[in-house]
């Protein structure tokens, strides 16, 4: 299947003037000022199929924003080759935003002063959508994310939640093929944000749209993505299944265990690094390749009525990949 | 009845019918808003009108001006102040700063024609509400205003109207394009809005009252093209000659702005941020 997003060692550097803090900097800006580039995207390459849907994840100010940026059109890349379906997103091609969507959780597209709905047929004729369809498609969606009664109420009066569901509508009226989702569930509450990924999953899946999702909460990405894409500091570090990284970055697996009776903890270290100890519960990291064996020691030294062979949490691996330390 | 006409329109056109309608729905939320910017553009028109009726007094011959001359260029202050200066396209700079465009250049359709759309709303719902003022005080005053004697008047008059219209247009998006570099849009806006723009348009007083050689120079920028010369023309005060000296500098100024436009903005997007989020 070919290629619906093409990415070759892209690169986005920014030019920032740096600033002294206090009055005394803001006095020597005006006569020298410093500029530093920032390196937000430092070459990175990726390639998502028709129907995929991507994890983007990665700490604040990795790139994954600017990289989504640059996919939509937005940016101008400083090198690099970026394919859209088949089209240079910055040559900006109606045909070709006719075709993609990009929702920002922090930005907003909606008509701030009017209900929702204006916005929509604003969209509509924008985008060039039939009547028949518009119809259907926002029938869909309004019954999909329930907004039914909110939108001939004026978006300033929407709650956060509301507003996020309308901006969704309107980012996905005209049935967009590639849909680049910045944070669409920050500062949703949990149920919320539980029915907008369930959201997300049917779209792609009846659209057989391409996806790449950005967000801070591994729950969405968990439940939604079986490919990430780690970035940090501009630069992929991790791109493939979602169970692989944990192979990939764990180094060591969780054997948990629960005691019988009490035994001297330092009796554990021969076996492996002890991560917690509180009776009758102990946690205890070995090498991943020599766990079963670490097991069988266990289980014939020590006096246990329960034993578990885990692996660690994703979070905590993905926490430590940021943090640049192994697990 | 509305539905129909809409769908009889090609697609292209009921976009820009469709943006403009919202334009419209826009002012009426803020009705306050736009009736107190209605009070200032009438009290601007009345000061000048009563300034202008206690200079002449019992005189109608005033700085080469004759009384009811003087009068209907505040009366055309007023009118090309709408048409001409009526602007939403200065949003565009606040819009840059805080990475709002980011929602319009995303969207199959372009940044210039969605600001041009806008600003036909607000000159159309200014100039509606400008005749229906104006229109009460010439009813009231009763002064004789002036109408041109020669029909090719009128057709100068238009031509370069449009002309100023344009310019104003592209002068405006100049100056939004500023915002891709400059932080300080606020200064900028204002001393051209203010000072240059008005005082140069000829938007409080005509410019030839001023010394000779200080209008001679006024008249090389581009703004006394904005309201000035249409009016002179209205007047009856320039020559065929001096008419067609003025749209073609008018023109040149256009057609360099045009130049100077599609530079900044190519530059300035690629430059662009889009910051927040």
């Amino acid at each position: 299947m070919a290629a619906v997003i093409e990415v070759k060692n892209l690169r986005k550097y920014f030019r920032v003037h740096k600033k002294e803090s206090g009055l005394k900097g803001s006095v020597k800006s005006l006569f020298s000022r410093k500029y530093e580039e920032v390196k937000a995207i430092d070459g990175i390459s990726f390639e998502i199929k028709e129907g995929e849907l991507i994890g983007f994840i990665g700490p604040n100010g990795a790139g994954k924003t600017t990289t989504l940026k640059c996919l939509s059109g937005l940016l101008y890349p400083t090198a690099g080759f970026i394919s859209v379906l088949d089209f240079a997103p910055w040559d900006r091609k109606s045909e070709f935003q006719k075709q993609i969507s990009l929702v920002m959780g922090q930005k907003n597209q909606l008509w701030w002063d009017l209900p929702a709905m204006e916005t929509f047929l604003l969209n509509k004729e924008i985008y060039e959508i039939s009547e028949k369809q518009f119809k259907q498609t926002l029938d869909e969606l309004v019954e999909l994310l329930e907004v039914k009664d909110i939108l001939k109420i004026q978006v300033r009066k929407l709650s956060l939640g509301q507003r996020m569901k309308c901006e969704l509508i309107a980012a996905l009226l005209h049935s967009p093929k590639v849909l680049f989702l910045d944070e669409p569930t920050i500062g949703l509450d949990v149920v919320m944000q539980k029915k907008m990924r369930d959201f997300i999953k049917e779209y792609n899946q009846r659209f057989r749209a391409s996806i790449i999702l950005t967000s801070h909460y591994m729950e969405d990405v968990k439940e939604l993505c079986q490919r990430v894409i780690i970035i940090d500091q501009g630069k992929i570090v991790f791109d493939g299944q979602l169970e692989k990284v944990v192979q990939k970055f764990a180094a060591d697996k969780m054997i948990s265990l629960v005691l019988a009776k009490k035994v001297n903890p330092r009796e554990f270290e021969e076996i492996g690094q002890i991560k917690e100890f509180e009776f009758p519960k102990v946690v205890i990291a070995v090498r991943r390749a020599a766990a079963p064996l670490a097991a069988a020691q266990i289980l014939q030294k020590f006096p246990v009525t329960d034993l578990n062979i885990e692996e660690p949490r994703i979070e905590d691996i993905i926490r430590q990949v940021f943090t640049g330390k192994s697990v | 009845m509305k539905i129909l006409f809409v769908k009889f329109l090609p697609v292209k056109v009921s976009k820009y019918f469709q943006l403009a309608k919202i334009t419209f729905e826009e002012y009426f939320v803020y009705r306050l808003n736009f009736f107190l910017w209605r009070f200032r553009s009438f009290i601007l028109f009345l000061s000048l009108f009563f300034f202008w009726l206690a200079i002449y007094g019992q005189e109608n011959n005033f700085l080469g001006y004759q009384k009811a001359q003087m009068l209907t260029y505040v009366v055309g202050i007023a009118f090309l102040r709408s048409l001409v200066l009526g602007t939403r396209t200065g949003d565009l700079a606040g819009q840059i700063r805080s990475g709002e465009l980011t929602k319009l250049i995303l969207k199959p359709l372009g940044v210039f024609s969605f600001c041009f759309v806008r600003d036909l709303a607000d000159k159309f719902l200014n100039l509606f509400f400008v005749i229906f003022e104006v229109g009460l005080i010439l009813l009231i005053f009763k002064f004789p205003f002036y109408l041109p004697k020669n029909p090719a008047t009128y057709f100068f008059f238009v031509v370069l109207v449009t002309l100023a219209f344009f310019l104003y247009f592209l002068i405006n998006l100049i100056l939004s394009a500023l915002a891709f570099w400059t932080e300080e849009i606020w200064a900028t806006q204002w001393l051209f809005g203010v000072i240059f723009l008005q005082f140069f348009a000829g938007a409080f007083f005509p410019i030839d009252v001023l010394p000779a050689w200080l209008s001679r120079i006024i008249y090389l920028t581009p703004f006394p093209y904005l309201i000035f010369f249409p009016l002179k023309i209205w007047l009856e005060q320039l020559s065929a000659a001096m008419a067609v000296k003025a749209i073609f500098i008018g023109a040149f100024w256009l057609i360099f702005f045009y130049w100077l436009v599609s530079f900044l903005w190519q530059k300035g997007v690629k430059n662009y941020g889009a910051y927040g989020g």
